[in-house]
């Protein structure tokens, strides 16, 4: 009984749920993006071997956030994480233009696999605060995001340590996934 | 057998599947368009006009009317984001350009960018929709006083049309579809790309 109530909770006030993968390379920002999202502060953080999972909850949608570690050794157990995922969070360090061709190749072999199909994707340029970081349109190049024809992207510039240009992207991610587009 | 039959069936009667960009200056109401095209054919969905934000990439909206499949592909109008158009014109069988009618001040800019999509080699032969955009907003110009202004040479070469639209109340947007579909079946471009179809998988 107090399932159908909470069904029809959410229903009359837009309650989802949403599962979001945080990928990128080691070194990206992604705990810290993790934990600026849901307690709004800046943690100091040490390279994550497994995952860091919390929820945020913004704009209606619970988004249950899984944080996985970057390091090459371990990204092969990415695809542990990937069935029902609604959205991709790729999170690129935009200062660190020597490794941005394997951002882009461990980008797009995700966007090959399966079971992420219908994910949409957003991409985080992070570490703009830092000095020769790329822009949203240089990424946008570099990442090859063009490519990306049967799914939403879209890419916003963020600072995770200032804390600008994250909520922007989980407005445009909330929109995505309510609209239902796809 | 059953299968043969239902290869046949498909064969018959599956619609391709019709690919549109949508492209303009930034606050054109390229996305408003696509929201509002969203809630008119399939029923209720899409976002209301002021739930939209400008948009950093790649934002897709598929419909089914009776006589076709459309995919629309609505692209970021930002200068800095207009250069990824073009690695979308080889696959997109027509165009919705968007101006709002309502901003004289963008027209120029409005202008210049569309004349260079409609130069582009990839686009050869697309029919190309232009909506006059906020057709709900007090001082806005019509179609026609909108085709004068912007005094286009070189569209001869593909079919066009000027439509009056309101994203926000959905005013000229089924006239403006049911034109673009007409001239996409008969379009020699839809034959071509056919022709090119099913090479690989998209990601």
């Amino acid at each position: 009984m107090g399932i159908v109530f909470t069904r029809l909770f959410s229903s009359l006030f837009g309650n989802r749920e949403a599962r979001i993968l945080v990928l990128g390379l080691d070194n990206a920002g992604k705990t810290t993006i993790l934990y600026r999202l849901q307690m709004g502060e800046v943690v100091s953080t040490i390279p994550t071997i497994g995952f860091n999972v919390e929820t945020v909850q913004y704009n209606n949608i619970k988004f249950q956030v899984w944080d996985l570690g970057g390091q090459t050794s371990i990204r092969p157990y990415w695809r542990c994480y990937f069935p029902n995922t609604q959205a991709i969070i790729y999170v690129v360090d935009s200062s660190d233009t020597e490794r941005l061709v394997t951002a882009k190749e461990e980008f797009h072999a995700i966007l090959e696999e399966d079971e992420l199909k219908g994910a949409v994707v957003l991409v985080y340029a992070n570490k703009q605060d830092l000095p020769g970081a790329l822009d949203d349109a240089a990424i946008t190049e570099s990442l090859e995001l063009h490519k990306i024809k049967s799914r939403q992207w879209a890419i916003f510039k963020t600072s995770a340590i200032k804390g600008e240009g994250l909520f922007e992207g989980l407005d445009w991610l909330s929109n995505t996934l309510k609209s239902g587009s796809s | 057998m059953f299968s043969l039959f239902y290869g046949l069936w498909k064969y018959v009667f599956t619609k391709d599947e019709l690919r549109v960009l949508i492209l303009g200056v930034d606050k054109a109401g390229k996305t408003t368009l696509l929201e509002k095209l969203k809630s008119m054919y399939l029923n209720g969905e899409g976002l209301p006009p002021d739930r939209v934000v400008p948009t950093v990439g790649l934002n897709i909206g598929r419909i089914e009317d009776a006589n076709a499949k459309l995919v629309f592909w609505d692209l970021g109008g930002q200068v800095g984001l207009r250069t990824i158009w073009e690695k979308y014109y080889e696959e997109a069988h027509a165009i919705i350009y968007v101006i709002d009618a309502a901003t004289a001040s963008s027209f120029e800019d409005s202008k210049s960018a569309l004349e260079k999509v409609i130069r582009h080699e990839h686009l050869k032969g697309a029919p190309l929709l232009i909506v006059a955009n906020k057709q709900d907003v007090p001082g806005v110009i019509d179609d026609e006083e909108l085709a004068k202004f912007l005094h286009l040479k070189e569209l001869d070469e593909r079919p066009y049309m000027f439509q009056a639209v309101s994203a926000y109340n959905g005013r000229g947007i089924k006239s403006g579809i049911n034109w673009l579909v007409e001239q996409m079946e008969k379009s020699k471009r839809t034959e071509t790309l056919k022709a090119h179809n099913g090479v690989a998988g998209q990601i």
